[in-house]
């Protein structure tokens, strides 16, 4: 059964050289969180190591302000 | 940014704006522009607060005035939660929007009532509107003999310098 379920894609396609991620950005930060509040993978955000850190640093701004929660 | 206590931004948005202003420039900051971002309902309740407005605010400062900045927001109770990030440029456009909330005229949205305190004011009245110190105690109360005890001991200091 597990082997039928298909791997769900990259949220969302992102260029390194995009301009930095923002916290402020909450609804973009949303989408790489599970249902649980939790950041996504960095398979299932689709990123590259250095574009997941800055996600995570972004998110974790984010719930340090108020902004996004910790736990859902 | 700097996300403020709404009963301070409810009595009044520029002396909001002014106290974090003030307090940046008395440690040698140069603030370049500050705004207020939003007023949202927080993700999770801070100091006992379920809303609060957000100020952004870019300024220019030498190491060791940071240090003590973070210092006085650390201890200043209207300030709920601040984060002071080091930027390259000031985003485009915040200039103008930081100007146009200074100008005449402006008028800021007063901020909705707190759920929470709202839900005190029906039980307690004004009482409601006590200091967010208490609501930290409660939070928080396997601290509450130790600012107990340093509360007092700050008392005593004043009034011995006031005797000498
Ligand atoms: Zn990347």
């Amino acid at each position: 059964m597990a082997e039928s379920r298909k791997p769900s894609p990259p949220i969302a396609s992102r260029h390194c050289d995009d301009p930095k991620i923002d916290y402020k950005e909450v609804a973009y930060l949303q989408k790489f969180l599970t249902p649980q509040a939790q950041i996504l993978s960095r398979k299932r955000s689709g990123f590259c190591t250095q574009c997941q850190r800055e996600l995570k640093q972004a998110i974790k701004r984010a719930r340090h302000m108020g902004l996004m929660a910790f736990v859902q | 940014m700097f996300l403020l206590d709404n009963q301070v931004v409810r009595a009044d948005w520029r002396q909001a704006k002014a106290m974090v202003t003030d307090l940046l420039a008395k440690n040698g900051a140069k603030v370049l522009c500050a705004r207020r971002w939003d007023e949202r309902k927080l993700a999770y309740p801070i100091k006992g607060r379920t809303r609060g407005t957000y100020l952004l605010a870019y300024f220019e400062i030498e190491g060791p005035g940071l240090n003590s900045v973070r210092r006085d927001f650390e201890l200043d109770e209207r300030v709920l939660r601040y984060l002071l990030l080091k930027v390259d440029a000031i985003p485009a456009g915040e200039m103008e929007k930081a100007a146009e909330e200074g100008a005449d005229g402006y008028v800021v949205p007063p901020p909705p009532t707190d759920e929470v305190t709202s839900a005190e004011r029906a039980v307690f009245g004004d009482l409601a509107d006590r200091p967010i110190q208490e609501n930290l105690r409660r939070n928080a109360p396997a601290d509450e003999g130790d600012a107990a005890e340093g509360a007092e001991a700050e008392v005593t200091e004043a009034a011995a310098t006031e005797e000498s």
